[in-house]
Formats: C-alpha cells, sequence, structure tokens
C-alpha cells in the first residue's frame, strides 16, 4: 500500500466520525457514519475501503461500545462500494441514489441478526422506537428488527451516496488522478 | 490500574462481554456486570476522565428502557446486563487505557508501525475535523445558510455544509503522506518504540488465563452439551 493510501485511511475514517457535526446541524435522521468508508473505497479500492471501515468501528467503539459488533456492516458497505465503483455508479445522483437505496438494503439485512441477537434491538432510540412500531404493527420479533433497521439505514445510505458522489465531482481532475480508482467511479476512465 | 500493560486491559476488557455473552443468563451476565461495574470504581482513571462508574450507567441506561419495551422481564434482564457489561468494560477501558501507551506497545510487540499510527491519527484527527465542521457550520450560518426547513431543504444544507470539510480533509492527505515519508514510516519498516511500557510475566500469565477461560466456558456451554 503507498503512503497516499495508508495516509487516506484515518482522514477517512475521520470524516465519517466528524460528520456528526454536520447533521446534528441540519436535525436529520441520518448517521453518514459509512461516508469515509465509501468515499475510501471509491477513490482507492477495497482493501482502503475495509481498512478504513474496520478503523472507523474501532474508534467509535471508544466512544459507544456497541459499534463494534457492527464492524461486518462496515466491510460489507466497502465490498459494496467497490463494485458500484467499478460499475461507475458514482457518474450521476441518477445512478448513485438507487446504488445507495440497495445499499440500504444490503446494510439493514447485515445488521439486523447482529442487533437482534446482540443487543435486542436497541443499539440506538430510533431503531428501538421504529422496532416497538412494527411490533405494533404485527411483525415477529425479527422482522420488526428489520422493519427498525430498515428505516434508519434505507435513508441514509442514499443520502451517503450522493454525498459521496458530489464530493467525488467537486474533487479537481489532478487530485482525483492521485488516486487509482476515483476517475474510474465517476465514469471519467 | 492505568499502569498495567495496554494489552492486560484490553484482555479484561474484552473477556468480560465475551463471558457475559457465554455464560447462563442472567447469572453470568450478573457475574460479568458486577466485575465490570466495580472496575469502573477503581482508582486509576485518565486525567479528564471523572466519575467513570456514573458514565458507564448512564450510558446503560437507555438500552435497559427500550431493551422493557420491546421484551419481557427475564429477556429485558438477560440481555439488559450483557449491555452493561460490555458498555462498563469499554467506559472502563476508555477512561484508564493511554492512546500513546497502546501505539508504544503495539510496536515493542513487533505490529506493523502502519497499523499503530492509523489507530493514533484516526483519534487525533476526529476533533480536528469535529472542530473545523462546527466553524464550517457557524461560517455557512454567517453567510445565511438556514438549517432549518423541509427534508430538501436541509439536504442542500447539509451538502453545503458537509462537501467543505470533506473536500478540506482530502486536500490534506498528501500533506500527511509526505509527512510520514519525511519520517520513514514506509511499510515493512521496524520501529523502535522510545519508553515501551512493561510487561511483566505476571500480566501475560493473566492474559492467558483471560484467553483460556473464554474458551473454556466457549466448550462447557455448547460443545460439551452436544456430546453428553
Amino acid at each position: 500500500m503507498s503512503i497516499r493510501l495508508l495516509a487516506l485511511i484515518p482522514v477517512a475514517a475521520a470524516i465519517s466520525l466528524a460528520l456528526s457535526a454536520a447533521v446534528d446541524a441540519v436535525a436529520l435522521p441520518l448517521f453518514l457514519d459509512t461516508t469515509g468508508t465509501i468515499l475510501a473505497t471509491a477513490l482507492a479500492g477495497p482493501g482502503v475501503g475495509i481498512a478504513t471501515g474496520v478503523v472507523t468501528s474501532a474508534v467509535n467503539t471508544l466512544r459507544n461500545p456497541t459499534f463494534w459488533p457492527f464492524v461486518v456492516v462496515q466491510i460489507i458497505v466497502a465490498l459494496y462500494a467497490w463494485v458500484a465503483a467499478r460499475a461507475g455508479l458514482f457518474r450521476s445522483f441518477r445512478t448513485a441514489v438507487p446504488a445507495g437505496l440497495g445499499l440500504g438494503v444490503i446494510a439493514s439485512v447485515t445488521s439486523t441478526p447482529i442487533s437482534y441477537l446482540v443487543f435486542g434491538c436497541t443499539t440506538t432510540g430510533g431503531i428501538a422506537l421504529t422496532t416497538a412500531l412494527g411490533k405494533a404493527l404485527g411483525l415477529p420479533p425479527l422482522g420488526a428488527c428489520f422493519f427498525g433497521s430498515f428505516v434508519s439505514d434505507f435513508g441514509d445510505k442514499a443520502v451517503t451516496f450522493a454525498l459521496v458522489t458530489s464530493v467525488l465531482h467537486a474533487l479537481p481532475r489532478r487530485t482525483a488522478a492521485r488516486f487509482p480508482w476515483a476517475l474510474r467511479a465517476i465514469g471519467a476512465a | 490500574m492505568s499502569r498495567l500493560h495496554p494489552f492486560t486491559l484490553l484482555a479484561i476488557a474484552g473477556s468480560l462481554p465475551a463471558l457475559a455473552w457465554i455464560l447462563p443468563a442472567p447469572a453470568g451476565g450478573a457475574w460479568a456486570a458486577a466485575v465490570a461495574l466495580v472496575l469502573t470504581l477503581t482508582p486509576g482513571a485518565r486525567p479528564g476522565f471523572t466519575s467513570v462508574f456514573r458514565t458507564a450507567v448512564l450510558t446503560a441506561a437507555p438500552f435497559w428502557l427500550f431493551l422493557l419495551l420491546l421484551h419481557d422481564v427475564p429477556t429485558t434482564v438477560a440481555i439488559g446486563l450483557r449491555i452493561t457489561t460490555m458498555v462498563a468494560s469499554f467506559v472502563w477501558l476508555v477512561a484508564t487505557l493511554e492512546p500513546a501507551r497502546l501505539v508504544e506497545a503495539m510496536v515493542a510487540a513487533g505490529w506493523s508501525a502502519s497499523i499503530a499510527y492509523l489507530l493514533a491519527a484516526t483519534l487525533s484527527a476526529v476533533p480536528v475535523l469535529k472542530a473545523r465542521a462546527r466553524r464550517i457550520v457557524e461560517a455557512q450560518r454567517c453567510r445565511g445558510l438556514s438549517p432549518r426547513g423541509g427534508i430538501a431543504a436541509r439536504l442542500r444544507a447539509l451538502r453545503a455544509l458537509a462537501l467543505p470539510l470533506v473536500l478540506s480533509a482530502l486536500h490534506e492527505v498528501d500533506e500527511r503522506a509526505l509527512a510520514l515519508e519525511t519520517r520513514g514510516l514506509v511499510p515493512g519498516i521496524r520501529r523502535t518504540p522510545l519508553a515501551p511500557p512493561p510487561d511483566p510475566a505476571l500480566e501475560q500469565a493473566t492474559r492467558w488465563a483471560l484467553l483460556l477461560g473464554c474458551l473454556a466456558a466457549l466448550v462447557w456451554r455448547f460443545v460439551l452439551p452436544r456430546l453428553t
């Protein structure tokens, strides 16, 4: 791994964790905690993306220990983002947002068993409340847990993909060309 | 406690939640949670980390509330004790473990300096980027950006706040790469730690005992019942 890609990993992980300040300012029910993972993958490929996801989870765990079991989700997100980058799905919002919605489904399918078995679906207040709503609607326990994860992940991942697309297009071409996957991800190579 | 070797602190904080999940509920979880909460009461927290016990209890409390909302009382107690163990162990770990000592210990143990760098650089970059994010929020508000209104307006505001933050962070990558290269942090190079934390034989034995204890509990709980 080159020094530049090594330097990218902590920056991307810190982006994931620092974006909460921007989310708080606009009061939207979003996490954006996979932004750095998706961005690092789109710029530098799956190895850097997975490393970013693992580092993000490790550092986030020091703030809130419930994050560590979800490191698997970060790895799945990196692999999915790599496929999306290879297919050039970051070329416009029209392709990125549906890809993000697809990731939302995959992320909620991956996180549901962890949330159900380890935390009894109580990972965050929002997820617990939507799970309670799912139960009230007559869903079985695992179905209600999936409903809670799905509601929180579906929109979040679409917004994350849109944000990463904005960043990739706003990067000067000369800067983007220093990363091995950036131009291919936006369909420019 | 903070004088213990960083790997010992990690082993204690990792094995307690593992035992809470492996041992039968609720007794196993109760024992593990009790030990973890007692740890939060022991002295030796880093400067700036006061009332570790209170932090652990306040962090774990919402989980109990949500569990009661979703489950019956026995399930709430079983899962709640496990989560409390996990929360208390990690809150104690964060309060006692100095990141710089962990990096020194990792380098001394022969870990790649790159891995140690990733952890230390992220820990130091997060507060810097968070402070920058707050400055960007204030600057954009001064320029008339309103974070209120419908979802579309809020998403536009989010883009205006997030984009400068992410782009400025990415522009730093080259500077960081240059700094790393200057300091000789190339993959595969073994570095010499300046002040490696002492690792007495007793602590090494304790770590092995904790690992073997978790493995024995796993076998006793899940493998032996299938054999008999």
